[in-house]
């Protein structure tokens, strides 16, 4: 499509006719400044294409104020080798006008041309919107508008599609999509997203489930009430059974044959208690009657016993009166031996006495004549001890005093050692007859003294010498030396001694004094343990004692002869043990004497006594009552017999027939007839009770109406079943129906993109060597892939980003269209304002490459711009004075 | 000159709610109506009896409602109503007659046969032996008793009982209720009134089954007339005269479409039904979618002429031709679909296929509709 004229007038601020030709067929270039009408002119000949001729709505297109004015824009151009010539006025005088190649169409007619021409929609009324304009409205672009591409693109789509199906060959679906809607609609009433049953598919299913449900139950109560019927049925039979036959009357009767059995036996039972009873009370007479018979045999019995036991005791006494003379013999011999012995045993005691007599006056003797001999003895030694006391009394020392003699006698020898050491030495050698006087003591011949005093020493002739032995010790030495020297003399004179040795001795002799007492003491003490005068005592006892013995021997007499030879021989033992053995011999004698005596006595009471029993029972033997009573008694015992034998008999016959009857069966049998009696009549009492309740709840349930019921809830299943299986098959149908068409959609879109996305990167590359932009399947530009950067949408660009975007998706379907030979012609309203210098510059090689297959009109406020586009730069305001002028 | 009419298998209360809730009362009304046709043409041809051969209810829990019902659809007719107990009705410890009796619903004409003893009405010159069934299924012959039952001369011999004839019938009769085939000859009866089979039916010169009057199953065995009897005197040869008497009746179909003249056909034949009827139609073969269109235009007219119309289409495919696609005006990838969907009802689940390619036909027609509205 070329434009090559346009002309306006009374549009807007053209309120005189503009007429611009000499398009170019690539790019023209309209440079204005602002508000010098560029936009009227592409708001004209948007008007031309799209505004009804006939709409009265359009009074934005008039000259402000003119309200007469008729908006009128005409347009020449060609298309597809055809000249095209459109005039559309507005408002007033409302026409269209279209002549294509000479052919002429007027009104909707020729707006409907255009339509399928350029590939947009009529409005219907009013104003055009952008939802009309179709491919116009993607490949004009208004001011400002060049970043907004979805709704242009979403406007042209099924334009675009079908003609780039066109460009392929293809016959595309016209409707496609809205039948995908439409089926997916449907399916969405029946199926949700996840493929689950919704609306009146799910419910249908739940009705199934809900009638099932109730169908099973009423089933139940159906075969219930069936069987119930049945039971009825049965029942009322049994019923009609029982009344007629009365079971239990001939059970009844079988009772009473039973009990009368039994009482029958039961009779039979007590006659055989009676019958025993007095079978055992004849045999308790039978017994009875024997006893007595024994008693009486046992009577004459005893009564020969007792008269053998009368003879046996008679022969007793008459041994025991034989055995007595000898026994009286005997004890009289024994007495005799017994007084013989007892003389001799009291002789024989006599002379042991005078022996033992005898005996101690020996000893009594002796005993005096030793005492005689330690009294003189211990006389002896009693005076010479009583001297050596007295001895011994003299001698005062004792041994301490003898220390302490010794020891002054000691200090007194060391201080006269130490006075003749430190006195004054005085040697002295005279001549012969020479003499000295010293202290009026003579001195000759020499010797040495030691002068422990102040010493005169006279000389005759010569005078007299005073020596003074010089030092204080001596005199201290003199003065202890006689202190001592008292000491001692003092305590001689105490000790009645006149030295130190005569000290000594004395206490020598004064210890051996004391050794002799000691030993004298103890020899005395060997005479006489308890003193003299004991000694004394005893001796005299002695005497006294053994003047008694005289006395006594005296008075024993002493036995004379032979007699007294043989009393000597015997022993005092033997005679007594002689004497006892006769005692013993005796008194064995009279015992057995004496026993004799008793046991005739006994005998004879026996004797006496056994006589008179038989006396007594041979008298009750031979009474005449007596005999008649035994013979009585044998009688009765034959008859008794008798009777027994008979009750024996008849019991044991009776005893059986009871037992063949089985009176605890009888029992059991009777219990048995009326127990099932009383069931038989219980039970069909309550089978009456359960007829009346069975037949009144079936008569409830049957006015339920459940067949019926049942019958109409199994057809209703079954319909639901039906149309669940229908809206089953039907959301089968859907489902299948969409996916194969969104399946066959998407395999066509993606062929549809194939030429769409060549014509795309054409001019990408130009812009952004080696990107790629990706179409969605509404052929909208989705992600920008860059070298080297991250994916970007293409609605998270930045405003120029998707300017240039915009404007190179927008060729690059132009190119796709006029590949479909359908027209392009492309109208940029101050396009790329937001572009920098570098892109600006690539977009401008692009622009430039596209002019070479579409023209483009391109509207700018900055010719300055676009003075390297390589066509002349049309200013708008010269236009307009041509307009003028022409 | 005895007449009676026999009848049998009435099965009121039988509830047809699968039709839905228009039809499925209806059609158990129509069967209380034509008992009413009945006692109406029974008065008309004043018959001295009418004999039902059992089953008159169709279950033994009906609701009184119903029961009442029935009984007043007998008004139309004054003279004795003979009624056997069958196997829907039998005459239990507990049936629906002992409640019919509770309450109080039959008429003093109506004579309910429930026990095995002979019915003497002198007046109208019939002597009636029933064979009442007293258990849902019975495995003896009830009308054994016939044989040795004396009745007054005078009187014709009736026999009345419910089962199935032994050897005649094919197995899958209704119960297995035995009738001696040689019953009539054996007990001497002047006719044997029998029922349970729904079909009417001629056992031998004097032994009948009447069907049920109204025909409620899709069987064409003679259903939906009563037997009007006529018999001139005891062992006189009756004469049997079958009278129709449905409402409705009951068409089963099954059709190949094989031919564009094979939906003519069909069409046709739907056409040329007269009454309103029952009819379940079971279709197989194929049909191009103007084929399919058409069809379903004849279905949706004699859906409204007919009682009941039930398909089965499960069988048909839907092959659309090239005149289909353009008339649809299917392009594109629709068009693929299309092809498609019809390849697809040789394979698995061809039901699905059809379906989808006559809701995508459906969608296609509302396009083309719309688009031609505007």
């Amino acid at each position: 499509m070329k434009l090559e004229q346009l002309r306006i007038s009374q549009f807007r601020q053209f309120r005189e006719p503009l007429v611009i030709d000499g398009f170019g067929p690539g790019l023209n270039l309209i440079c204005g400044p602002n508000e010098s009408g560029k936009s009227t002119l592409v708001r004209a000949i948007r008007a031309a294409f799209f505004e009804r001729h006939s709409s009265g709505t359009l009074t934005d297109l008039r000259p402000w104020g003119d309200s007469g004015a008729a908006p009128e824009v005409e347009l020449r151009f060609s298309h597809a080798d055809r000249q095209w010539q459109l005039s559309k006025r507005f408002l007033q005088r409302k026409r269209c006008d279209l002549t294509i190649d000479g052919q002429r169409f007027n009104g909707d007619e020729a707006e409907e041309q255009l339509a399928a021409m350029l590939g947009f929609n009529v409005a219907s009324r009013g104003a055009s919107k952008a939802e009309h304009w179709g491919i116009p409205g993607l490949l004009w672009i208004e001011q400002g508008m060049g970043q907004e591409l979805d709704e242009a693109v979403s406007h042209a789509g099924d334009h675009l599609k079908s003609v780039l199906g066109a460009s392929l060959g293809e016959v595309t679906s016209s409707g496609g999509d809205e039948v995908i809607r439409q089926a997916r609609v449907q399916l969405d009433e029946l199926l949700t997203g996840t493929g689950k049953p919704r609306g009146d598919y799910k419910l249908s299913g739940e009705r199934i489930a809900v009638l099932d449900e109730e169908l099973q139950a009423l089933d139940q109560r159906i075969g219930a009430y069936r069987q119930q019927v049945d039971r009825l049925g049965e029942l009322r039979q049994q019923q009609a059974g029982d009344e007629a036959d009365k079971p239990w009357e001939a059970l009844r009767v079988q009772q009473q044959e039973a009990e009368r059995k039994y009482a029958e036996v039961q009779r039979q039972t007590e006659e055989q208690q009676r019958d025993l009873q007095a079978l055992e009370q004849v045999r308790g007479h039978r017994q009875i009657v024997l006893e007595q018979l024994r008693s009486h045999e046992e009577q004459a019995k005893d009564l020969q016993q007792r008269q053998g036991k009368c003879q046996q005791l008679q022969q007793q006494l008459e041994q025991l009166a034989g055995q007595q003379a000898e026994l009286v013999a005997a004890q009289d011999a024994a007495l005799a031996a017994y007084q013989q012995a007892q003389q001799q045993e009291r002789q024989a005691r006599q002379w042991a006495r005078r022996e033992t007599l005898e005996r101690e006056r020996q000893r009594l003797l002796k005993q005096q004549q030793q005492l005689q001999l330690s009294l003189e003895q211990a006389r002896l030694l009693q005076n010479e001890l009583v001297t050596q006391q007295q001895a011994l009394a003299a001698v005062r020392i004792n041994d301490q005093q003898l220390a302490q003699l010794e020891q002054l006698h000691n200090q007194l020898r060391e201080l006269d050692i130490r006075q003749q050491s430190i006195a004054t030495r005085l040697r002295y050698e005279l001549l012969p007859g020479q003499q000295l006087s010293l202290d009026q003591q003579q001195l000759s011949g020499s010797d040495e003294l030691l002068l422990l005093q102040e010493t005169q020493l006279d000389i005759a002739g010569i005078g007299k010498l005073i020596i003074t032995p010089g030092g204080q010790d001596l005199a201290t030495l003199a003065r202890k030396t006689e202190h001592a020297r008292d000491q001692l003399q003092v305590l001689l004179e105490q000790l009645r001694v006149s030295s130190l040795d005569e000290a000594r001795e004395q206490l020598q002799l004064a210890k051996a004094q004391n050794a002799a007492i000691h030993a004298n003491r103890k020899l005395l003490a060997s005479h006489a343990p308890a003193g003299i005068e004991a000694l004394e005592q005893d001796a005299a006892g002695v005497v006294a004692r053994l003047a008694e013995l005289e006395q006594e021997l005296g008075a024993l007499e002493m036995p004379v002869g032979e007699a007294a030879v043989a009393t000597a021989a015997v022993d005092t033992g033997l005679a007594e043990q002689i004497l006892q053995q006769a005692a013993a011999q005796l008194q064995q004698r009279e015992a057995a004497t004496g026993k004799h005596n008793e046991q005739l006595i006994g005998l004879r009471q026996n004797l006496a006594s056994a006589e008179e029993e038989c006396r007594l029972l041979q008298t009750r033997l031979d009474d005449p009552q007596h005999m008649q009573q035994q013979r009585k008694l044998n009688d009765n015992l034959l008859t008794l017999r008798a009777e027994e034998a008979r009750l024996e008999q008849q019991s044991n016959e009776r005893a059986a027939r009871i037992a063949s009857a089985r009176p605890d069966i009888l029992q059991q049998d009777i219990q048995r007839y009326r127990s099932s009696a009383a069931q038989l009549e219980q039970g069909f009492n309550q089978r009456r009770e359960e007829l009346l309740a069975l037949q009144g709840r079936l008569q409830g349930e049957g006015a339920d109406g459940l067949e019926e019921h049942r019958a109409s809830l199994a057809a209703e299943l079954e319909s639901e079943h039906r149309r669940y299986h229908q809206l089953d098959r039907r959301a089968r149908a859907l489902a299948l129906l969409h996916n194969l068409l969104s399946e066959k959609r998407q395999q066509l879109t993606r062929r549809l993109q194939a030429p769409l996305q060549k014509h795309l990167d054409h001019y990408l590359q130009l812009l952004f060597p080696q990107a790629t932009l990706e179409v969605d399947e509404n052929l909208m530009p989705g992600r920008l892939l860059r070298h080297g950067q991250d994916a970007s949408e293409f609605a998270t660009l930045s405003f120029g980003a998707r300017e240039q975007m915009g404007l190179i998706s927008r060729l690059a379907y132009a190119d796709l269209l006029r590949e479909a030979g359908r027209p392009t012609l492309i109208i940029l309203d101050d396009a790329l304002v937001h572009s920098d210098q570098p892109r600006l510059g690539q977009m401008k090689r692009i622009l430039f490459d596209a002019a070479q297959r579409h023209q483009v009109l391109l509207f700018s406020c900055h010719p300055d711009k676009w003075r390297d586009m390589g066509v002349p730069v049309r200013e708008l305001e010269g236009l307009k004075t041509a307009a003028i002028e022409g | 000159m005895p007449r009676f009419l026999h009848t049998a298998d009435w099965q009121i209360g039988r509830q047809y709610d699968r039709f839905g809730p228009e039809d499925g009362p209806a059609l158990a009304q129509a069967r209380l109506t034509t008992v009413e046709r009945i006692a109406a043409l029974a008065t008309e041809l004043a018959v001295d009896a009418v004999l039902v051969a059992g089953d008159v209810f169709d279950a033994q829990t009906i609701s009184d409602r119903t029961v009442r019902r029935l009984f007043m659809a007998l008004q139309g007719f004054g003279g004795p109503w003979v009624m056997l107990p069958g196997n829907h009705d039998a005459a239990l410890a507990e049936s629906i007659w002992s409640r019919a009796r509770r309450l109080n619903a039959i008429p003093d004409n109506v004579h309910v046969l429930l026990t095995a003893e002979p019915l003497l009405l002198a007046e109208q010159g019939l002597a009636i032996l029933p064979a009442p069934l007293t258990q849902r299924q019975t495995f003896s012959d009830l009308t054994d008793w016939f044989d040795h039952a004396p009745t007054p001369l005078h009187l014709l011999r009736i026999g009345l009982a419910h089962g199935s004839v032994q050897g005649i019938l094919a197995e899958d009769i209704d119960s297995p209720n035995p009738i001696d085939p040689q019953r009539a000859a054996h007990a001497r009866l002047d006719y044997l009134a029998l029922g349970d089979w729904h079909g009417c039916r001629q056992i031998d010169d004097r032994t009948w089954y009447s069907g049920t009057p109204e025909q409620d199953r899709f069987k064409s065995n003679g259903a939906g007339q009563v037997l009007d009897v006529q018999i001139d005197a005891p062992g006189a040869a009756p004469q049997v005269k079958p009278v129709a008497m449905g409402e409705f009746t009951w068409l089963q179909w099954q059709r190949r479409l094989q031919v564009a003249s094979d939906l003519d056909a069909l069409i046709e034949e739907l056409e040329q039904i007269e009454r309103s009827s029952v009819i379940s139609l079971t279709l197989e073969g194929e049909l191009d979618l103007a084929g399919e269109q058409r069809l379903q235009a004849a279905l949706g007219r004699a859906e409204a002429r007919h009682r009941v119309l039930e398909c089965q289409l499960d069988g048909m495919r839907l092959l659309p031709t090239e005149a289909d696609i353009a008339a649809l005006q299917v392009d594109g990838y629709l068009d693929e679909v299309v092809g498609q969907l019809r390849d697809m009802q040789q394979a698995d689940e061809p039901e699905v296929a059809r379906e989808a390619l006559a809701i995508l036909a459906g969608l296609l027609r509302e396009r083309q509709a719309g688009g031609a509205a505007v």
